[in-house]
């Protein structure tokens, strides 16, 4: 159960990052004192998931994955490893720098009168939401490509 | 009218999107350079586990050293914003790029 626990946490930390990320898109670009703390909770929560989704990815990543890459590679969806993971596990560091870079710009400026940075917090967690959206989709081809994989055999 | 930004974002963000382009010029490296691939490798383990390292530290320390710059006074959030678009998605577009061939339409993985 252990590896199927890592890899159900690395998901859900992951949809929860884009979650949080909508909320904090939807929380900023209706900024205000009411809700100021509520912003830098949010965007500090995002950075937290995006770090625990990448340590226990990457941790199941490096020690699990090299035998369902082979089975993925000797299988019909061979591409889900060649163009998918391959994309997905280096195009990460960006959300994931950009989920770091959150909370500096939530916590260092004032997003209620500060319109500039909270065009700013807007694009990070757009961004975040986009990239966090291909992650999990291409997770899935992933996943299909391991099928695959094994209805071959 | 966007106010002179503060020296941690500007820092930061700068940082941001030169480590977003950097990781995808480290992948593009290590993977046409089986010198380099194999240097990653045997660093800590597993190349991607350098990778991740590699690109991790330069984020934390150009944000430090750009964040002590004067670069804030010259930036703005609203040119930041658009800059870390930019970035992000040539970042991506060329890693994707790169590894486009492997798809079916464009002849990889084929069976």
């Amino acid at each position: 159960m252990f590896v199927q626990g890592l890899m159900f946490s690395h998901v859900m930390f992951g949809v929860l990052a884009i979650l949080f990320g909508v909320a904090l898109f939807t929380d900023t670009l209706n900024a205000c004192e009411a809700n100021r703390e509520r912003i830098k909770k949010l965007s500090m929560a995002v950075a937290v998931f995006l770090v625990l989704s990448y340590l226990i990815g990457g941790y199941w990543y490096v020690v699990f994955y090299g035998a369902e890459r082979d089975i993925i590679k000797a299988g019909q969806w061979a591409w889900a490893h060649s163009f998918f993971m391959e994309v997905k596990e280096h195009v990460f560091f960006v959300p994931l720098m950009l989920g770091i870079y959150a909370p500096i710009v939530a916590y260092r400026n004032d997003v209620c009168r500060d319109r500039g940075a909270r065009k700013l917090l807007l694009t990070v967690s757009t961004l975040i939401i986009l990239f966090g959206i291909f992650m999990e989709g291409a997770g899935g081809i992933i996943s299909k490509g391991l099928s695959m994989g094994l209805m071959g055999r | 009218m966007n106010a002179t930004m503060d020296k941690y974002t500007a820092g930061f963000g700068l940082s941001l999107a030169v480590t977003s382009l950097l990781n995808a010029i480290l992948l593009l490296v290590k993977e046409t350079n089986a010198g380099l691939m194999n240097a990653m490798k045997a660093a800590l383990g597993h190349h991607w586990t350098t990778h991740g390292v590699i690109i991790l530290t330069l984020f934390f320390m150009l944000g430090f050293v750009f964040s002590v710059t004067k670069f804030s006074e010259k930036w703005d959030s609203g040119k930041m914003a658009w800059l870390l678009v930019f970035t992000a998605l040539i970042g991506a577009a060329a890693i994707a790029g790169f590894f486009l061939p492997h798809l079916p339409f464009a002849g990889g993985g084929a069976k």
